[in-house]
């Protein structure tokens, strides 16, 4: 769909202001009551959720006046979908796909954000989005011995993502993940240097067109190998293939599984045991786009039933951030001996965002170690020792900001808790 | 009117260039207005500087808070009190709240919960400012409007700053009144036409006892939240009536005897509403519960101060509704339903769902005054909503009115609204059409004067009020800086 086809929900927006805070019921004090990043930070309405969908309302009818500080407002969002969360909890309307929308507009108008130009150069020179990424996708490997899911028969291929592929400090994620794979005796191969990116975070940043590419190139080679099943380390991957690829009805029948998900399964069909002890009180970051954006996509078309009421026929449901994966990253820190769990305020559809998403890593290094800062001190304010998360993008950019700032907090992987326990 | 670059630069100097903005590609966020300049001040010390500028330049200035609602002329400066955030005192020995504009009522009352405190909530929502100007679910307990008023900071419009009450000879903030300037009839932050002219920029809230518990206990995933039980000594039930009659004698029993810590008189639409998640769940819930009740009715919701308390208001509730032939709406006693209601209707979470949801907007008609005589009026007005129904201008609510009791029945508001797709000019205009007409036969029956009537013939019957509100407002603003219009919602 296309913004036009969003004007009625634009028009739906009363200003009401709930997309700048978590759901009121949730409201446990003063602190830890924002949900969007972006008008926490700079604070014209401007930069909430109903002021973006007042804008392109606005836009749609006079025309589109592109300005720099437009274009602030556009690439200064994480797309985190909070804001939808919250407002969806009493409006039929959509939130988050209009933003998502008017930031493709601006990238097909050729508003673009020179720092994330950059970084999709380097996606289609070397099919990362890590710039400057050297070295080969599947060189973190070299050594270990795993399958080649391209060529050889595998129950489960390993889609290790570009972050986890190319940064030194992240390939210890999939080396955690090989050897929990390799205990529960899971038949699973990787693809390699025949990997790519799967275009998840350059649709984030407005790049369609690259975005559909890579799901092509993906896809391509997951049907020629036969993949039934993929698992990914990567609450971006996550997205990607799962809601992104069945949006524009590319995933077909693949079956796609977090690793978290998949490690969950494993403990609960007894394959996996988690016998040693890891004695660490930690709280659980839940990542956007495996969490309230982690939901599947619904395909649905409809016209609106002339009259009083914003319905349509036939009905539309709403995807309202509540079918992500929220309970098995937790059930499986409740699996290992010795780990304690404590919630932080704002969690699971209406978790506050690490600030890596969207570009915004990219475009605006500031604004995103600002975000983590937040949710960083929120953590802290649980008495947890480590903040676990279940995504290479939210824990480089908590590392990096503690790095920056200063805490005594760790930063954590799922998978590295759960390979400290096999 | 465009700011010039040195006018601009004066007023970026005060705030700093990240929170002044005069780019166009801001404005439609904030009321489709073109704004000369958007400001967000941080501190009292920075609306002052900015209203002596705006003095200085001759130019019309607004405030807002969350800024939900309001009515703003072009090319004046908005001042968007979004930085101004911070609760700055609870006094629990006092009970009272000292607030800046943009602290939302939901965090202040997750404050006073654990503290057993609350406080009164407009009923537009939580997420709109804990601060001045409120009626709503909980009147019953907490009163509402101006009455919880207590000390006040104020700019005024020429930038002086004024601190009324007890604020105005000490730094205590328990009173509104005294010792020191009152002006309680000027600091009311919505005297008709307009509202005060100037910010208030702090302002302290009265505070009541909350015997309910220090959270909710909320399980599950929006929007299917649900308590995981209900608190102990808390009950909520929705009571219909075989005439509007009957309820108004249970409503004023309740009130006298003081049992009901909340008493909503919603109608069966707007219970649909809450308990719903959606459009089309919502009309269904409307059709099938409307099959259910009797006649009008209210929902109520009652805390014990303990055991004996609760049973023994239980009780009185029983006899009360037995004794004009009321009858409780069966869905509301599932727990999962009479939870998530009573949450919802203590921390205001759901008027969205009552108002926008269904068509994303709404206009309404609201009344403070003796319930008798407003019911009475708001019946005709219900009646009056029916050629709107029967074209399909509005949602049908079955014609419906709603209201609650204030400070136990002392007072009562009635309120009656339509609600409709904006997109439809058709149905827009027969809305306002509605809305002129009702204030206009509230006048002319002499039901009441609303504020929202026409001025020109109210203000002669009441001692011609408006225009010594006029006069008042020409002394306070010599320089016309601050228009009248605009919201604290």
């Amino acid at each position: 769909m296309a913004l036009e086809d969003y004007r009625g929900d634009m028009e739906m927006c009363c200003r009401c202001s709930t997309c700048k805070f978590i759901p009121m019921q949730k409201v446990k004090g003063a602190q830890y009551v924002n949900v969007c990043p972006s008008i926490a930070k700079y604070n014209f309405h401007a930069y909430s959720a109903g002021g973006r969908l007042n804008i392109a309302a606005a836009m749609l009818k006079d025309g589109f006046k592109y300005t720099d500080k437009l274009l602030d407002i556009v690439y200064n969002c994480q797309l985190c979908g909070a804001c939808g969360v919250s407002c969806n909890y009493a409006m039929d309307m959509e939130v988050l796909q209009p933003i998502s929308e008017f930031r493709l507009r601006c990238v097909e108008d050729g508003k673009t954000n020179p720092a994330l130009d950059k970084v999709i150069a380097g996606l289609q020179k070397q099919g990362t989005m890590v710039p400057g990424a050297k070295g080969k996708r599947g060189d973190w490997a070299t050594g270990l011995k795993l399958k080649d899911a391209t060529k050889e028969k595998v129950d489960v291929l390993y889609h290790v993502g570009c972050l986890t592929s190319y940064d030194k400090n992240m390939q210890k994620l999939a080396k955690a993940t090989v050897k929990i794979l390799q205990k529960a005796g899971v038949n699973f191969g990787i693809a390699g240097n025949a990997e790519t990116c799967c275009g998840g975070r350059a649709y984030q940043m407005g790049y369609k067109e690259d975005f559909l590419n890579q799901a092509k190139k993906n896809m391509d080679m997951i049907k020629k190998a036969g993949i039934k099943t993929l698992v990914t380390g990567c609450a971006d991957g996550y997205q990607a293939f799962k809601v992104l690829y069945d949006k524009y009805n590319l995933k077909g029948d693949l079956e796609v599984l977090h690793i978290s998900e998949y490690i969950d399964k494993l403990i609960k069909d007894g394959k996996l045991k988690l016998n040693k002890k890891v004695n660490l009180n930690v709280t659980y970051h839940d990542p956007c786009r495996l969490g309230r954006l982690g939901e599947p996509w619904i395909h649905w078309e409809g016209k609106k039933v002339p009259g009083d009421r914003f319905v349509f026929d036939p009905p539309k449901e709403y995807r309202r951030g509540t079918k992500g994966v929220y309970e098995p990253p937790r059930d499986v820190l409740k699996s290992i001996p010795g780990v304690k769990l404590t919630e932080m305020t704002r969690i699971k559809e209406y978790a506050w965002c690490c600030g890596a998403g969207g570009g915004v890593n990219e475009s605006n290094p500031g604004f995103a170690r600002w975000t983590a800062r937040e949710r960083i001190e929120e953590a802290g304010s649980t008495g947890a020792e480590a903040i676990v998360t279940a995504c290479p993008w939210c824990e480089k950019n908590f590392s990096e900001t503690i790095k920056e700032n200063g805490s005594n907090l760790k930063v954590y992987d799922i998978v590295e808790l759960v390979e400290k326990a096999i | 009117m465009a700011l010039n670059k040195e006018v601009y630069k004066e007023f970026e100097d005060v705030v700093g260039e990240e929170n002044i903005c005069n780019d166009p590609a801001i404005m439609p966020a904030y009321f489709s207005t073109e704004f000369a300049a958007v400001i967000l001040p941080g501190n009292t010390a920075e609306v002052q500087a900015i209203v002596k500028l705006c003095n200085k330049h001759k130019m019309q200035f607004r405030p807002i808070c969350t800024g939900w609602t309001g009515m703003f002329p072009p090319g004046i400066i908005l001042l968007d009190l979004r930085r101004m955030n911070r609760i700055i005192e609870i006094n629990e020995k006092n009970m009272y709240a000292v607030v800046e504009p943009y602290v939302i009522s939901s965090q202040l009352q997750a404050e006073l919960m654990k503290r057993g405190l609350n406080f009164c909530i407009k009923g537009a929502g939580t997420n709109c400012t804990a601060m001045l100007r409120g009626h709503g679910h909980m009147d019953q307990t907490t009163s509402g409007d101006d009455r919880n008023h207590l000390a006040i900071e104020w700019i005024t419009p020429e930038g002086d700053i004024v601190r009324s009450g007890s604020l105005g000879s000490s730094d205590e903030w328990f009173c509104g009144d005294g010792p020191g300037p009152s002006l309680r009839s000027i600091l009311t932050s919505a005297v008709p036409p307009g509202v005060t002219p100037g910010v208030f920029t702090k302002a302290a809230v009265k505070l009541y006892h909350w015997s309910g518990p220090s959270a909710y206990p909320v399980e599950g995933i929006s929007p299917h939240y649900s308590l995981s039980e209900i608190p102990p000594n808390m009950m909520a039930r929705y009571f219909s009536f075989p005439s509007v009659e009957k309820m108004w004698q249970a409503e004023l029993k309740i009130g006298e005897s003081e049992i009901c810590f909340e008493l909503m008189g919603f109608n069966i639409s707007m219970v649909a509403a809450n308990i719903t998640t959606s459009n089309e769940e919502e009309e269904e819930t409307f059709n099938r519960l409307n099959k259910e009740v009797q006649g009008p009715g209210f929902f109520v919701i009652v805390v014990g101060d303990t055991p004996a308390d609760f049973e023994y208001k239980q009780r009185v509730l029983e006899k009360i509704v037995s004794e004009n032939d009321g009858k409780s709406l069966k869905a509301v006693e599932d727990p999962r339903i009479e939870g998530i209601l009573m949450c919802q209707c203590t921390r205001i979470s759901a008027s969205i769902r009552e108002t926008f949801r269904n068509g994303g907007a709404f206009n309404s008609i609201p009344i403070m005054g003796q319930r008798d005589l407003t019911i009475k009026w708001a019946i005709g007005a219900g009646k009056a909503k029916e050629p709107l129904i029967e074209k399909g201008y509005i949602v049908d609510d079955g014609g419906a009115f709603f209201g609650w009791g204030v400070e136990q029945g002392h007072l009562g508001k009635t309120e009656i609204f339509c609600k409709f797709d904006p997109g439809n000019p058709e149905a827009k205009a027969a809305v306002e059409g509605w809305q002129k007409e009702q204030n206009r036969r509230a006048f002319t029956e002499r039901y009441f004067a609303s504020t929202m009537g026409p001025q020109d013939e109210i203000g002669p019957a009441l001692l011609n009020y408006h225009l010594w509100w006029q006069k008042i407002t020409e002394a306070l603003d010599p320089n016309g800086v601050s228009p009248s219009g605009g919201s604290l919602v």
